[in-house]
């Protein structure tokens, strides 16, 4: 239709300066931002179709559409779309053949070795791909990548029926790449690894995490020249005496990863990284015992900057020898490694004052005096991570608040009180606090953290229950930027909450399961304005009713995630649900209003659907070809018998 | 027959009785899905049906036949086991063997009346389940156990034999030995030995098919174990004139047999297979100089160490020849000889295009045939992973092929099936599982159990490498539901092979 006023004030822009805006607006990733853009004009739209480079479609009925409009895509991202089947891979191969780069189909099934095939051979640029999750695909898939001659990256992640066989096919194909992820890919042993350390030289991450690979792969790849990290978790054939047979050294690794390789001790580290003078992250996690020939071994790494040691076993000489390492630590973790005291953790973080982030999770011997020196040596500290650490008084946390670049704070289960979130709230860039819990605070505290710490963005109250309104008000208030909050089985909790909540134009994830007195009215706030949310848990949320489903629905079209268990809501309301379009998990349990025509109504209705968790009863109640056709839309139905908690209803 | 007698067998049982179980399996081409053919169809007809025309003809006349080819293959055991010789025990033998003699009369008087009888067509199995035939099912087995036995009684030690080499040739020879005379006479029956035959049995029935295979399979690797010693000798570096070099012409080399009967001028491998058929000649060879190795009587001197020299002009095993690399035994030369110097004329069943000249190297190729599963893109292909990624490696571009239909297990040859059902045809219009003799059989194998004191020991003693017998440690529990099975496995073993391997005047020739 012809436009009577053709003059279209947006045309006057100059094109350039659109398209700076438009590449700003795309770069940050953000489709709402990139969807008004393309509402503004036709030659907006047009314009954000050929400069669009992302692609991260929910489904793909419209993908003729999608293609006619987007010529030039370069990244897809099917991870929403649980179904992808050969002719669609094929269609969109061919359509964007010369564009095509990255593709990621780690969620993805249905598609067999054929549609990989034709990816690989009509994107002649594909340097990325990522498989993961498909046990299925065999070694002829394996071969049909091996077709892209260019690849950079491949994820291969749990690729169980891939073999030597098919791997050796990649690694002779793809001698370009550069990041290869093996983990699981439990058919994949010495051969296969070994093969892909001898063709691809250009190797730069290398994961092959529980893999029964042995020393002989490592022989090749330990010559690689670019390696710079190797992922070697829970890799249980590598042993000490193995090690100490290889020849080759790696100069150029720069992370190595051997968690939960159990029959490695120092002396097997000390061989693997010969020669690695440019280490800088070494991560033991469930490994070993940290002795103080551990640390001498470490000792040779002269650029070391990240050491993981959760759930190790610490001697006090093996953790005072960490402190004397002439490396500056910047990352430590110590969580759940036994043998953690005040002495040698204070003594550790005296020489590393450059650490920023510390994790002593469940270090259950501490006390205040390692906050204390904490706090004191490690002035850039942006994260510190102390849940469950039990013996740290109150007191303890009053010397947080030195952290002034503190970012991330875990103090979950502990007796910080409203003084230490005085002390803590002196750290403005806080963004991340979980204060689950922490039956101390009270709003006096949570004021004073809203007060000044104007950019958090997750906040965890779970089980904090002394928290009421005012507390949650302020937050609000304070907090515009608040993405992630949970306020979990806090009863003082009340519609008042859920009106300031919100109002967080951002928020992404609600927990307020438990939260009983909890109206449909409260909930509608939430339902109506916080239009980004994407996971809600409102389980034995008793009150919340079909208006709230059908608020949901009208307004909360991102929603991807809920948990309704318990609630008031019937088929009317789980049908209304069935209109959002993205909706992957539900998990619905003892909903008294629910039937099984509803339930099926919904599961037909409802197109995205990945995981659905239902109660037992239904299991019989709903028809085989229901099951059949939902399997085959690729949604799964866990059964659970859950006994129904009768206690909430009190 | 006397206790003492049957006493006798028993005592030497330890060393004698597993050998007919394995000496059995032996002759089993090395393919073991003909075996499992065999086996699982029952082939008890296939006893039944020649018994009666063994009648006419030399009974041991099968059995010999199944020995050639490993006789060929196992000279080295001659005198392994005709150095035992000299332990046997003549007078227990003799009574073993004319018991075994008036047994096979009074069977074969008995399978006489039944023919005459009914002039019923074999072709009809089914009608056959009476009494006589139980009977003669009884009799048969106990004479065959007895035979065995009796074999493995001239042999009692017989754990040295299977370390050193080629036992079962030893025993095989010997088993046959004692067949020669058993058409001839005849004596008094006895109902006693009837017990080692049924524990015999007992122990087949232990033989679970896999056990079988494994056995089998160990025996093969050992038949072909002088194959390699023309390659081992290949370092050896003697003086020239220090060994006395002996050309056997070419007539002679290939040669079925190379020792014959001067009485009756049958012709055999070897000369302890002569010594054996020359007492069924008469008493004068039953003595233990006549039956003693001839060799050893002059080995007191010391002799010149001989070496062979192939008749074949210009080639390197040739004397005349300038870098003349002697070999080692007449083995050496035979085995050298056919497969340089002749047609292959045996090709593999399987693949159709491998040939060989050597009968053990067939079979030997026919183990591994179809197992080659690494291959390559560019066709070659591997028996060992490690030898595929070696050549990947290696080579740029060449990939592992991948299986289209990517079934990871080693496909069951298309001609296995053919092979089972030719030999199903023999055998199925004869259902054993149905009938009642098979119930008497158990029952006689559970009276007998309780005379063995130790049935693992049987085994225990042969040191089989790399043999699992796994199945035997069931041995001392009762129920033996499977009892044609047993009979299967044993009978087929002996009668089933004679058509196999016996089949014409060539097939002995074949084996070689």
């Amino acid at each position: 239709m012809e436009q009577p006023n053709s003059t279209n004030l947006f045309d006057h822009l100059a094109r350039e300066l659109i398209c700076i805006i438009l590449d700003h607006l795309l770069r940050d990733d953000d489709p709402f931002a990139a969807k008004s853009f393309s509402q503004v004009c036709k030659s907006f739209h047009a314009l954000e179709s050929t400069r669009r480079l992302k692609l991260k479609p929910r489904r793909l009925e419209y993908l003729g559409r999608i293609l006619k409009r987007y010529r030039w895509i370069s990244q897809l991202d099917l991870t929403l779309c649980p179904c992808v089947d050969d002719a669609t891979l094929e269609r969109l191969s061919l359509a964007w053949s010369s564009s095509l780069r990255r593709v990621d189909l780690s969620r993805t099934r249905l598609f067999s070795h054929v549609g990989v095939s034709s990816l690989a051979l009509n994107c002649t640029c594909l340097v990325e791909i990522d498989l993961s999750n498909r046990a299925d695909l065999t070694d002829l898939a394996a071969k049909a990548i091996a077709n892209a001659v260019n690849l950079e990256r491949l994820s291969l992640g749990r690729c169980k029926s891939i073999t030597d066989l098919g791997i050796a096919c990649v690694a002779v194909g793809c001698s370009r790449l550069r990041h290869v992820g093996l983990r699981w890919c439990i058919r994949i042993t010495d051969f296969g690894a070994a093969l892909i350390a001898i063709k691809c030289k250009q190797i730069r991450s290398f994961d092959l995490s529980y893999l029964p690979i042995t020393e002989k792969c490592l022989h090749h790849i330990l010559q690689l020249e670019h390696l710079e990290d190797l992922v070697l978790e829970h890799c249980i054939g590598i042993e000490d005496q193995g090690l100490a047979t290889l020849q080759a050294s790696c100069k150029s690794i720069k992370m190595l990863n051997l968690s939960k390789c159990q029959n490695i001790s120092h002396i097997g580290i000390a061989s693997l990284s010969k020669g690695a003078q440019n280490l800088e992250k070494l991560i033991l996690s469930r490994s070993l015992v940290v002795t103080a020939d551990l640390a001498k071994c470490l000792q040779s790494f002269p650029k070391l900057q990240l050491v993981k040691l959760d759930g190790c076993l610490g001697t006090m000489s093996g953790l005072k020898g960490i402190g004397n390492l002439c490396a500056s630590l910047k990352e430590l973790n110590l969580s759940k490694c036994a043998g953690v005291t005040d002495e040698n953790l204070s003594f550790l973080v005296q020489t590393h004052k450059d650490l920023e982030k510390i994790d002593i999770t469940c270090c259950g011997r501490i006390t205040h005096a390692s906050i204390s020196s904490i706090t004191n040596s490690c002035l850039r500290l942006t994260s510190l991570r102390m849940e469950s650490c039990s013996m740290v008084s109150r007191e303890g946390f009053l010397f947080i608040g030195q952290c002034q670049l503190l970012e991330e704070l875990d103090v979950t289960d502990t007796e910080i009180d409203d003084q230490g979130l005085l002390s803590i709230s002196r750290c403005t860039k806080l963004s991340n606090l979980k204060l689950g819990i922490c039956l101390m605070i009270t709003d006096i505290g949570l004021k004073h953290i809203a007060s000044s710490c104007s950019e958090l963005k997750h906040l965890d109250l779970y089980r904090s229950s002394r928290i009421t309104d005012e507390g949650i008000v302020a937050i609000s208030l304070g907090c515009p930027l608040l993405e992630v909050v949970n306020i979990a089985y806090n009863s003082n909790i009340t519609d008042t909450s859920l009106v300031s909540l919100s109002k967080s134009q951002k928020l992404r994830t609600l927990e307020i399961r438990g939260c009983t007195r909890i109206s449909p009215e409260g909930f509608s706030n939430i339902a109506a304005r916080c239009k980004h949310l994407e996971t809600l848990d409102i389980k034995s949320c008793y009150k919340i009713n079909d208006t709230g489903m059908i608020q949901l629905a009208q307004y909360s079209q991102n929603l991807k995630q809920i948990k309704l268990s318990y609630c008031s809501v019937t088929d009317l309301g789980l049908i209304a649900l069935a209109s959002i379009s993205c909706l992957q998990n539900l998990s619905i349990f003892h909903v008294e209003g629910l039937t099984s025509n509803g339930l099926v109504a919904f599961l037909l209705a409802s197109q995205s659907l990945i995981k659905v968790k239902l109660h037992a009863c239904f299991e019989s109640l709903i028809p085989h070809q229901i099951k059949k056709y939902m399997e085959a839309r690729g949604c799964v139905l866990l059964w659970r018998d859950k006994t129904l908690e009768a206690s909430r209803w009190e | 027959m006397d206790p003492k007698g049957s006493l006798c067998a028993n005592s030497t049982r330890s060393s004698s009785l597993t050998s007919p179980v394995n000496a059995l399996q032996t002759n089993f081409p090395s393919d073991p899905s003909s075996f499992y053919g065999v086996r699982i169809e029952t082939p008890f007809k296939e006893f039944n049906l020649p018994s009666p025309p063994t009648q006419s003809v030399l009974p041991g006349e099968p059995n010999k036949d199944i020995m050639i080819p490993d006789q060929e293959n196992c000279p080295l055991s001659d005198m392994s086991h005709a150095s035992k010789l000299q332990d046997w025990n003549p007078s227990a033998m003799l009574n073993n063997l004319s018991f075994l003699e008036e047994k096979i009369h009074q069977l074969r008087d008995l399978v006489h009346l039944i023919v005459n009888k009914k002039c019923q067509p074999f072709g009809q199995p089914h009608e056959l389940v009476t009494q006589e035939q139980q009977l003669v099912t009884a009799d048969l087995t106990s004479i065959i156990v007895q035979l065995i036995s009796s074999a493995g009684s001239l042999l009692p030690s017989v754990r040295h034999t299977l370390t050193n080499t080629n036992p079962l040739v030893g025993q095989l020879d010997q088993l046959h030995g004692i067949n020669l005379p058993f058409g001839s006479d005849s004596s008094s029956g006895l109902r006693s030995q009837n017990n080692s035959g049924n524990k015999l049995l007992d122990q087949s029935t232990q033989n679970d098919p896999p056990n079988n295979c494994e056995m089998e399979q160990n025996y093969n690797m050992e038949e072909h174990e002088p194959k390699d010693e023309e390659d081992i000798d290949e370092g050896e570096h003697l003086p020239p004139g220090s060994y006395e070099i002996l050309q056997l012409e070419k007539e002679e080399i290939l040669a079925p047999h190379t020792h014959f009967c001067t009485i009756c001028g049958k012709g055999f491998k070897r000369d302890a297979n002569l010594r054996m058929h020359m007492r069924g000649h008469g008493d004068e060879y039953k003595t233990p100089a006549a039956l003693a190795k001839p060799h050893k009587e002059t080995g007191s001197e010391p002799k010149l160490i001989k070496r062979y020299s192939c008749p074949y002009a210009g080639c390197k095993r040739n004397k005349d020849h300038k870098k003349f690399q002697p070999l080692k035994t007449i083995l050496c030369v035979k085995n050298h000889y056919k497969r340089t110097h002749c047609d292959k004329s045996y090709t593999c069943s399987r693949c159709n295009t491998k040939k060989f000249s050597v009968m053990a190297d067939l079979k030997t190729h026919e183990k591994h045939c179809g197992k080659d599963k690494w291959l390559c893109s560019c066709g070659t292909t591997f028996s060992r992973k490690d030898k595929l990624f070696g050549h990947i490696a290696l080579f740029q571009g060449h990939t592992p092929a991948i299986p289209l239909d990517d079934t990871k297990g080693v496909a069951e040859p298309p001609d296995l099936q053919n092979r089972e059902s030719n030999n199903s045809v023999g055998s199925n219009n004869f259902c054993f599982g149905s009938n009642p003799s098979s119930e008497n059989a158990v029952q006689n194998m559970m009276d007998v159990k309780g005379n063995i004191d130790d049935p693992m020991n049987y085994f225990s003693s042969l040191n089989f490498e790399g043999c699992n017998f796994g199945g035997f440690n069931e041995f001392s529990q009762p129920p033996f539901e499977d009892s044609e099975g047993s009979f299967s496995f044993l009978m087929s073993g002996s009668f089933n092979y004679a058509p196999k391997f016996g089949g014409g005047e060539s097939s002995s020739d074949n084996l070689l």
